[in-house]
């Protein structure tokens, strides 16, 4: 042993490290292609068996990755829009312009001291954050980003979104009854007073839509939606969009009806007690339910993913870049030089500040964003997911640009006239909105 | 300097004042006992042609032999301020009646007054320190108050709270760890 | 309900498990009669401790709210945190020291602080001030007050949730205070007044910034408030909230904006005038409903009078010199002397007893927020949890001043 440990303490933290590496990953990669030279044949038959499962599969994980980057966009958005309307500039030394701030605060809320205070209930501290990511993810799935770009197109899939919308609020209420504080108490009996308010009313706004669709589908509510903007639903159920919003305004707890985190009273609410990851479970919730209202808004009154005119795609180009044969690599391997080059040059010979390589790198960028752009434009002339994809997002985002705008520039409603406006006035009027759509879909019906 | 007022006063107070009504400048000033406190302020309030409705300052004073509490008013009749001084208030059993009955926003005047001086208004019903901790026993304003001897002998003085809340509650100084007031 | 029942600490519903209690402490003896009344707990109440850590108490407050669900029934400010003992270091200080040691007490608005101060020491002197120095102080001192005022504006809408408005009116606050930086030297604690007169003259960096500041100050500040003056949600929010009715601003002692907004038109500038107030044409606002969007919109309606007075300041300013000679060791004579002026806060007074020697006797200041925080006790029971931050924000308090 004595030779062991001797030979052992004479080797530097490199060769250590090799010494146990190597041996382990050639173990470990011969078991592995004995793993897959015995698995893999019946695992692909599994899977071609199953087509829908991997299809869901890969859907779910594409979702889950999705609502990070989505978060992080939604986050600066805020950040810049309202630094804006508040005569400032926002972030502007983290990345060009600030915009990799949203990735550093993901990065900080991940490396901060996660701890659980004394006198929390432990398994319901943790649990909380992740139902409500967890509500905010499923209701991803439904969501119809493009034709043929649904995670699962459920023929239930309103219900189903409005469902999810209630473990929300469990996941607040845990939060806020688990952590052993007071002001999380209050944040959570507010989380659930105004949650449940607002769910009738948000659910009964969309009835009408239903009504028209006659399905519940919303893969097929946005198919029925095609042609121009004049066939979009905002027309026909302009008082159940008024409605739908204002109840997603307050089912997201955004401001102005965002007495559940309202910073000056209960400093913030359910989540006084969380910090670190757990913190930023519940901040990257609420930025991905702002974008699900967002696009819930755009699906089922704005068209989704159809473009305001009538798209004639797919449009033909007609490219065939195959037949320059030989001639493609030629092609392939001179034009990224000679358009960097060209491209280059204006900025060489313009100024006298910037030198050759200076020239040439600005060049080279701007000939790959060139080329980005032509492949996305190609992209968005050849396929009709990629238009419908973007349509989608710009409505999406639209509307996510509508809910910065009101928290920069509205103050808070109080508890009891937020109360009393849900039940009041949201909720008779969408039983009217109800009532009307149904006489007026029966009227023509019969005519 | 409202010379009409002097006289106005004079006429209404009469024997509760103890000298002179003083004029400077736009201030008037009355002496009285402080057991006279109440019926003249009443006086002072009620009298539809004194009408002194505008509590301006109270404030404790330590002359260095005595305790005056000072009371400035403000009336629409006169273009002076009323200034009533409380005077002869013995150190050793400080008590004077409180004014809460008639402004309800002299209780906290008076629980300053208490803080700073030890003067206890008899029917505030919430005389208790205001700005420094509850267990402060000595009055900063006072002229004989003499800071380092007078923290360190309270029993907040020197200890950081943090470092007595594991302790317990009987613990006294030399148990704890103590610093010097200001380190 | 059941009946208030005196508390013990042997009564199990008020301690807390030793387990839990580690740096809390426990509920303090109440000694008081109104301590035991407030700390008698029904069926239902808690008590919720806004500590002095907290985003929008206006400083280091602690108020401990008895709280049943949302409603506030009771609450007990519990003040000190800031407190410096100005008034025994003014006394160990000199005259002309008294005028740094007096200005962060009410710092947003710290011109009036030294106001008040330097007009006592006038009166007892029997100083008589140069023309052009009055008409420098009440120049410089309306800038401040509108400075102030647009502070609480920003600082109403943030408590009631708006997060805009503040940084509008900071930008409105920084050009203010660039002004008086360069005529003073400071941005906040300015230390500019001296006792009879003014530490330097007007200069040409704050004329130009003046210049510019009122060609478009009234319209700049207009779209400020529009911000909030027709904005539905802070409408709704302020209308009826937290009314002080007379009999109740009388009996509080309330001074300043929070009275005239109950419909009591008291302003020292007109009602006991100092300076050279009597000279300015300026109207005195006054509203009659006493909440909070009453005072909110009186204050906006004081900022544009400020203006009309910086106006007229700047056209009627004589020449002569900006302070009276005095000497560096001031030994007024023995007396006492009383001023008061209106600061944007209220009626900011001092009462200064001199002994004949070069450091005052008794220095007493008085603050107006001190009392408009007891009134928070008689306003926000009854109101909901929300409300409790816009009552106190309205009320305009500032800790320095409650503190001293």
């Amino acid at each position: 042993m004595t030779a062991v440990t001797t030979y052992w303490n004479r080797l530097s933290v490199p060769s250590r490290v090799l010494l146990v590496a190597l041996p382990t990953l050639l173990v470990l990669g011969g078991l592995a292609t004995l793993a897959v030279a015995l698995l893999v044949a019946p695992l692909l038959d599994f899977l071609a068996a199953n087509p829908d499962l991997v299809r869901f599969a890969i859907a779910a994980t594409l979702v889950i990755v999705a609502t990070i980057p989505t978060a992080f966009l939604i986050i600066l958005l805020e950040l810049k829009v309202i630094a804006r309307m508040n005569l400032r500039v926002g972030p502007d030394r983290v990345g060009p312009f600030g915009l990799a701030m949203s990735v550093v605060h993901g990065l900080k809320v991940l490396a901060k001291e996660d701890y659980t205070p004394r006198g929390v209930d432990v398994p319901i501290f943790t649990i909380a954050p992740v139902a409500v990511f967890l509500a905010t993810i499923m209701a991803f799935l439904v969501i119809p980003f493009a034709p043929g770009l649904v995670a699962q197109d459920f023929n239930i899939g309103l219900l189903y979104f409005f469902a999810i919308g209630g473990l929300n609020v469990v996941g607040l209420m845990m939060a806020g009854w688990a952590s052993f504080n007071k002001y999380s108490l209050l944040g959570a009996l507010r989380a659930a007073a105004q949650a449940i308010s607002y769910e009738i009313p948000l659910t009964l706004s969309v009835v009408g839509v239903i009504i028209l669709a006659g399905t519940m589908s919303l893969g097929s509510i946005v198919e029925q939606q095609a042609g121009s903007f004049l066939d979009w639903n905002v027309w026909k159920q302009p008082l159940g969009l008024i409605i739908f919003f204002i109840a997603g305004i307050a089912e997201a707890n955004r401001t102005p009806l965002d007495m559940t985190e309202a910073d000056q009273e209960i400093v913030a609410g359910f989540a006084t007690e969380y910090s670190g990851m757990r913190f930023g479970f519940f901040f990257f919730a609420e930025y991905v339910n702002v974008f699900v209202i967002s696009a819930m808004t755009a699906v089922l009154f704005f068209g989704g993913w159809n473009a305001p005119f009538d798209w004639p795609f797919p449009v033909d180009l007609a490219l065939d870049p195959g037949s320059l044969g030989l001639g493609l690599l030629f092609v392939a391997g001179l034009a990224p030089v000679l358009g960097t080059v060209l491209l280059a040059l204006p900025f060489w010979l313009g100024s006298s500040r910037i030198s050759t390589l200076q020239a040439l790198l600005i060049g080279f960028v701007l000939f790959n964003v060139l080329v980005v752009g032509a492949f996305l434009g190609w992209a968005f002339l050849s396929f009709d997911w990629v238009v419908g994809l973007f349509w989608m997002m710009a409505k999406s985002y639209l509307f996510v640009l509508v809910f910065v705008q009101m928290r920069a520039t509205f103050p808070r409603v109080r508890v009891d006239q937020l109360m009393g406006f849900a039940w009041k006035w949201l909720l008779p009027a969408s039983l009217l909105n109800i009532f009307a759509t149904a006489i007026a879909v029966s009227i023509l019906a019969n005519r | 300097m409202d010379r009409a007022l002097k006289t106005l006063l004079e006429r209404k107070l009469g024997t509760s004042m103890e000298g002179p009504v003083r004029l400077r400048q736009d201030q008037a000033e009355i002496r009285i006992r402080p057991g006279d406190l109440p019926q003249v302020m009443r006086t002072l309030h009620d009298e539809p042609e004194l009408r002194f409705e505008y509590l301006a300052d109270l404030c404790g004073v330590d002359t260095g032999t005595t305790f005056q509490v000072v009371y400035h008013l403000w009336s629409d009749v006169t273009p002076d301020w009323l200034r009533v001084i409380v005077d002869g208030i013995p150190r050793e059993e400080p008590r004077l009646p409180s004014l809460t009955f008639l402004w309800k926003g002299a209780e906290w005047m008076e629980r300053e007054a208490y803080d700073m001086f030890g003067l206890v208004f008899e029917g505030n019903r919430d005389l208790r320190r205001i700005y420094l901790p509850d267990d402060f026993v000595s009055f900063p304003l006072r002229k004989d108050f003499h800071l380092a001897d007078d923290v360190a002998r309270s029993p907040g003085g020197g200890v950081r709270p943090m470092e007595r809340a594991g302790a317990p509650k009987d613990a006294d100084e030399t148990t704890l760890r103590r610093t010097s007031p200001g380190a | 309900m059941s009946t208030p029942t005196r508390p013990s600490l042997d009564d199990p519903a008020l301690s807390i498990p030793v387990e839990h209690a580690g740096i809390f402490d426990a509920i303090p003896l109440a000694r008081t009669e109104r301590q035991q009344e407030f700390y008698a707990l029904r069926d239902g109440e808690m008590l919720l401790n806004m500590g002095p850590q907290h985003p929008s108490t206006h400083g280091v407050l602690r108020v401990i709210l008895k709280i049943n669900g949302e409603q506030v029934t009771d609450l007990d400010p519990v003040l000190g945190y800031l407190h410096r003992g100005v008034e025994k270091l003014c006394e160990n200080a000199d005259y002309h020291q008294v005028i740094s040691q007096v200005d962060p007490l009410e710092y947003i608005s710290s011109l009036f602080n030294e106001w008040g101060a330097v007009l006592s020491f006038e009166k007892l002197l029997d100083l008589e001030v140069p023309r052009r120095a009055e008409y420098i102080r009440v120049l410089s001192a309306e800038l401040n007050r509108v400075a102030s005022h647009m502070l609480y504006m920003g600082w109403f809408a943030l408590d009631l949730g708006g997060i805009t408005p503040i940084l509008w009116s900071f930008a409105e606050r920084d050009e203010i205070m660039e002004m008086l930086a360069a005529l003073t030297g400071q941005k906040l604690l300015f230390n500019y007044f001296r006792i009879g007169g003014v530490n330097g003259d007007l200069n040409h960096e704050f004329m130009s910034r003046l210049g510019d500041w009122m060609s478009r100050a009234g319209a700049q500040l207009e779209a400020g408030m529009s911000l909030l003056n027709e904005n539905e949600i802070f409408v709704r929010r302020a209308r009826g909230l937290g009314v002080i009715d007379r009999e109740t601003a009388f009996r509080m002692c309330v001074t300043g904006p929070n009275l005239r907004a109950s419909g009591i038109p008291f302003d020292l500038r007109r009602a006991h005038p100092y300076s050279v107030y009597p000279e300015l044409d300026f109207d005195v606002p006054t509203r009659s409903e006493g909440d909070s969007l009453a005072r909110y919109l009186l204050r906006m309606d004081e900022v544009r009078q400020s203006i009309r007075i910086i106006d007229q300041c700047l056209h009627q300013m004589p020449d002569g010199p900006v302070s009276a000679r005095l000497p560096r060791l001031l030994r007024p004579r023995p007396g006492r002397a009383f001023s008061a002026v209106e600061a944007p806060r209220g009626q900011y007074s001092t009462y200064v007893i001199s002994d004949g020697t070069d450091q005052p006797f008794r220095m007493r200041i008085h603050d107006p927020s001190f009392l408009h925080l007891q009134l928070m006790g008689l306003l926000m029971p009854g109101n909901l949890l929300p409300d409790t931050m816009a009552i106190m924000a309205s009320l305009d308090p500032v800790m320095g001043g409650v503190d001293k």
